[in-house]
């Protein structure tokens, strides 16, 4: 019997290929979407998984209460680790992450490591990354020890043993030994390192951060012992922080907590930001992309199938006559959904091989290395399919299964109007979606421009930025590289918009002449910095080698500085002294607010100070002419200044916007998600025209025969769908406005959704609705009338 | 074999209720071939649905081999109906998907008949009906009256007790439709009972009884042999 179904099933198939293209290729491309999406949902859940006692780890972070603000830190003080693993018997070890920027030499060769990461020894006591070689006890106990990972490991030593051999750190100016080898840690780790450097390496003396206790660096990590439970421990720390430093925070005004942070929640739940940060609710938001998108797969088979269900009719008839009983036809119609089901999924496996590439480059991560990578990957799939072969194969196979054998025989096949409504409702539901996620496209594509285009306060074109790890050469750089053609002006800087930069504890005069205490941003500049990027000075006046004075007492602070302060306008901040990492001076002058980080940030009160030691960044503005051949010239010097040295640059426009390359990246996913709806859509839509038209066809043919034209028939054909597609607008319309406008809410710099994006969304919907339904009605409204009539 | 009494049938649409069966009572013995006439419209084919167990009547009884079946529900319907009843259509009724043989063995499958036997017996039955050359042919490649000895097979292959054939010669011309009816009597004569509506005297000509109805109702019962 079995043999039978799946024969005509097969013939049915192959014989109206062209409809089953429509189904399968529709079926096909909803699973892969749906499958990636699934690839990716499952990657971002499976962050930090890998390590045995991950139940028990945590990160140790902090509120600091300043008189100005409250901080939510990441990070806790240099001695905060060390010392709980010391004062409270639970935490079986801690270990302090410090991740930095080195520049490694052996010999001749010379890289910046830009995942150079200091860690306590008990590191590997806690995470299990893998040591290929080496003691984990061991391998980071000493000073100047390294771990390197496998492809660090090669970059240095090729096939040599790397064991026992030295790595010169430049600006440290130590030689350290590798003591250990460990796999590249994988990608779904929010700690990442090519290298490790032991931290007593950093913490010696006669370095003191292990009593620093106002010194915030390192991300802190413990394992509990069995059985502790956080919040009790977590309650401990008040008292803990009080016996340590009590005193202390009282004197600097800064009041912090510590908290706990379960590590399988750093990457996706955190809130307070790091290197490498997932997001939850993007997680939630693909979700259910993914799920609709498989939803609209499966409507559209369910849609399709039902309307082949006429040409079905006949054969359901005599099968019924014959003998068949209800539940036998069920179980044909349901087989064969499956087996298209199948099909789809072995075209699916296709596609997917084909299409993880380019999505992991959308995703912009490794979401897979491909799907036979993981056999799991493809039972889910299967089972997926499977499912959807179920769950979509049911109506139709009830729908086919119940037609009255004689009635269908003699051609007398009318469906109710329920199946009818039904099928009206699932295309409904299908357009909302495909509406909805054009509305959101659009919206974010708009959001995108906003910030690309967003007068950010200062002049980031044809700016070149060079990183030199050390304030040592950039005076000699500066000099030769100013006398170059092209380069219009040059500065040092610690830092430059979009990139991170110091935050330093600071009291400054307020309004009431009391001296404020607050965490504040800090950027270290010369007198060329603030004309070079163009930043407006609204009061006072910019640094200046005039007066000598401004390189050791003078700070420039930014509006929201002088809004903090209590200054009614910025002139009324000039003159104000201020204290701040062993400097003391007056504040000399005030500039227009920048937007030094993305504009999904408020912009923050900054300071700016002069101190040449310690900046490390040359900031070049060069012409907009021959910039290739000026940034040749700048390489040739760099060459000869510091021969062997990498080369390290980024234009300014390009690194700024780099701030939003996860926005993009949700941006391109997302329209590529829409277009695939969209077209999925169409696909039933078009299936669902032909149900339709074959339904009317002799209703056509009396109209064309009592005189109607072939327009008011496709008028007639096409209004029906139209007016679902409106109706789906004015369902999709509110739903992607408060799903928009709540993913709006993360930026502190937004557009207002106009209402020209539901309109555009819309005409769009509309306008492919038309052409997609007219294809069937035009062909419906030609075809000759007498054909149509005599065939009733 | 089959004794119906008072038997009803109502159609209704959104206002009108058609009778299409109006207290009809009759009786057809085993091994009797029964034609029944009348104009269209008159409830023939209502009443062979009702006969055929693919319909349930509104009121009145039908005994089938001495059993009520007028209450049945669907399954019990489509059980006896496997069994006992073979259906030849005006419109042959052929599945297009599938071969001759195919179409022919479907009734087999249903009953649960084993591969090997279904072979066997499929492979008689197209002996029988002179068709074994065309068996690995579908539908479209045969003609009319070859279509028809195939849905004549099919409803022979299990061996029914009874045979309903709703105008079986409708479609064909005057050589295979004598041809057809040749075969409907050769049946009957091998102990197959046979009821037949038809519009065609001569076809009638070939049974023993003709009941003649009129707005679901009998008006004539003519014996013939």
């Amino acid at each position: 019997m079995f043999k039978n179904y799946f024969k005509i099933a097969w013939r049915n198939i192959w014989r109206h290929r062209g409809f089953s293209f429509l189904n399968i290729s529709g079926l096909a491309i909803g699973m892969t979407a749906g499958f990636l999406v699934l690839l990716y949902v499952n990657f971002e859940l499976s962050y930090d998984e890998m390590h045995e006692k991950g139940d028990r780890i945590y990160r140790v972070v902090a509120d600091i209460d300043t008189p100005s603000e409250k901080i939510e830190a990441n990070m806790a003080a240099w001695p905060v680790g060390p010392n709980l693993q010391r004062e409270f018997p639970e935490i079986i070890a801690a270990t302090r992450v410090l991740t930095a920027e080195l520049p490694v030499q052996r010999g001749s060769l010379k890289f910046v490591e830009p995942l150079a990461v200091a860690v306590d020894s008990t590191f590997f006591e806690i995470f299990d990354f893998q040591l290929l070689e080496g003691d984990k006890d061991e391998v980071l106990t000493n000073p100047n020890s390294l771990v390197l990972s496998e492809t660090t490991a090669k970059k240095y030593f090729g096939e040599e043993d790397p064991m026992g051999k030295t790595l010169k750190i430049q600006d440290q100016g130590i030689a350290a030994k590798v003591t250990g080898i460990m796999k590249d840690i994988p990608e779904n780790s929010h700690i990442q390192a090519d290298l490790l450097i032991s931290m007593i390496t950093i913490t010696q003396p006669p370095n003191d951060y292990d009593v620093q206790w106002g010194n915030y660096g390192p991300s802190i990590y413990i394992l509990t012992s069995k059985g502790t439970s956080a919040e009790s421990l977590q309650s401990k720390f008040p008292a803990f922080l009080e016996e340590k430093t009590g005193d202390g925070m009282r004197e600097d005004k800064m009041f912090v907590s510590l908290f706990l942070e379960p590590l399988n929640e750093v990457y996706l739940h955190s809130t307070r930001g790091g290197a490498i940060t997932g997001s939850m609710s993007n997680v939630y938001i693909f979700s259910i992309i993914g799920l609709f998108i498989l939803l609209i797969a499966a409507i559209n088979f369910i849609n399709l199938t039902t309307a082949r269900s006429v040409e079905r009719a006949k054969e359901v008839g005599i099968r019924k006559v014959v003998g068949a009983e209800k539940n036998q036809l069920v179980l044909q119609f349901m087989g064969e959904s499956i087996i298209i089901c199948l099909i789809a999924f072995v075209l699916t496996v296709g596609l997917t091989t084909l299409s993880l590439p380019y999505f992991n480059t959308l995703a912009g991560k490794t979401v897979s290395s491909g799907i036979f990578s993981n056999p799991e990957n493809i039972a889910y799939l299967l089972l997926l399919a499977l499912g959807i072969g179920l769950v979509a194969g049911i109506y139709p196979a009830i729908v086919l299964s119940s037609f009255r054998p004689l009635r269908v025989l003699k051609g007398q096949f009318a469906s109710g109007n329920k199946g009818i409504l039904l099928r009206k409702g699932l295309v409904i539901t299908q357009f909302t979606i495909s509406i909805a996620l054009i509305i959101g496209t659009i919206v974010i594509y708009n959001q995108m421009q906003f910030m690309r285009n967003q007068e950010l306060g200062f002049d980031k074109s044809q700016t070149i930025i060079l990183d030199t790890d050390s304030s040592l050469i950039l005076e000699p750089l500066k000099n030769e590289i100013s006398l170059l053609r092209g380069v219009i002006s040059t500065s040092f800087g610690s830092s430059v918009p979009g990139a991170g930069n110091n935050a330093a504890y600071s009291e400054i005069e307020n309004i009431n002449g009391d001296m404020q205490v607050a965490n504040l941003d800090l950027y270290f500049v010369d007198d060329a910095y603030i004309p070079q990027f163009n930043f407006k000075v609204v009061a006072g006046r910019a640094f200046s080698k005039d007066f000598a004075s401004d390189s050791t007492q003078a700070m420039i602070i930014n509006e929201k500085a002088v809004q903090l302060l209590g200054y009614n306008n910025p002139e009324g901040a000039i003159g104000a002294k201020y204290d701040q990492w062993g400097s003391k001076g007056q504040i000399i002058g005030v500039v227009q607010d920048f937007h030094f980080r993305s504009l999904q940030e408020e912009i923050k009160p900054l300071t700016m100070r002069m101190d040449r030691n310690a900046t490390n960044l040359l900031v070049i503005k060069a012409h907009p002419q021959n910039l290739k051949q000026t940034l040749a010239s700048i390489e040739n010097t760099w060459n000869t200044i510091v021969p062997g040295e990498p080369f390290n640059y980024y234009f300014m426009d390009e690194f700024f916007d780099r701030q939003y390359r996860t926005e993009e990246r949700f941006g391109n996913l997302f329209l590529n998600f829409a277009l695939l709806a969209i077209f999925i859509s169409c696909l039933g839509l078009l299936g669902l025209t032909a149900y339709s038209t074959i339904q009317r066809k002799r209703e056509i043919g009396i109209r064309k025969v009592i005189g109607a034209s072939v327009s008011s028939i496709v008028n007639l054909l096409s209004k029906e769908f139209i007016k679902l597609v409106a109706i789906a607008f004015l369902i999709a319309t509110p739903i992607a406005w408060y799903a928009m406008h709540n993913w709006l809410e993360d930026f502190a710099y937004r557009i207002e959704i106009n209402w020209f994006v539901f309109v555009l969304a819309g005409l769009m919907a509309i306008l492919i609705a038309i052409v997609t339904v007219s294809f069937q009605a035009i062909k419906a409204a030609i075809a000759n009338p007498v054909k149509s009539l005599r065939t009733e | 074999m089959i004794k119906i009494t008072n038997l009803e049938k109502y159609y209704k649409t959104e206002e009108v209720q058609t009778i299409a069966l109006n207290k009809l009572s009759f009786e057809v013995k085993e091994g009797e071939f029964a034609a029944i006439m009348g104009p269209s419209g008159c409830g023939k084919s209502t009443l062979l649905n009702i006969l055929g167990l693919l319909d349930d009547p509104d009121g009145g009884s039908y005994l089938f081999n001495g059993i009520e079946v007028a209450g049945y529900n669907e399954r019990k319907r489509a059980q006896l109906r496997k069994h006992n009843i073979g259906f030849v259509f005006q419109s042959f009724n052929l599945i297009d998907e599938l071969s001759v043989f195919e179409n022919v063995e479907l009734p087999l499958i249903y009953t649960g008949v084993k591969p090997a036997e279904r072979k066997e017996r499929v492979h008689a039955v197209l002996e029988k009906m002179q068709i074994m050359h065309r068996r690995k042919h579908f539908p479209q490649q045969l003609s009319g009256g070859q279509q028809q000895r195939v849905a004549v097979a099919r409803a022979v292959v299990n061996n029914p007790k009874l045979i309903l054939a709703d105008e079986p010669t409708g479609n064909l011309d005057s050589s295979n439709g004598n041809e057809v009816m040749d075969l409907l009597t050769e049946l009957n004569e091998a102990g197959t009972t046979i009821i037949m509506v038809t519009h065609s005297e001569h076809d009638a000509k070939f049974s023993h009884r003709i009941i003649r109805m009129l707005d679901g109702q009998k008006v004539t019962e003519n014996v013939l042999v």
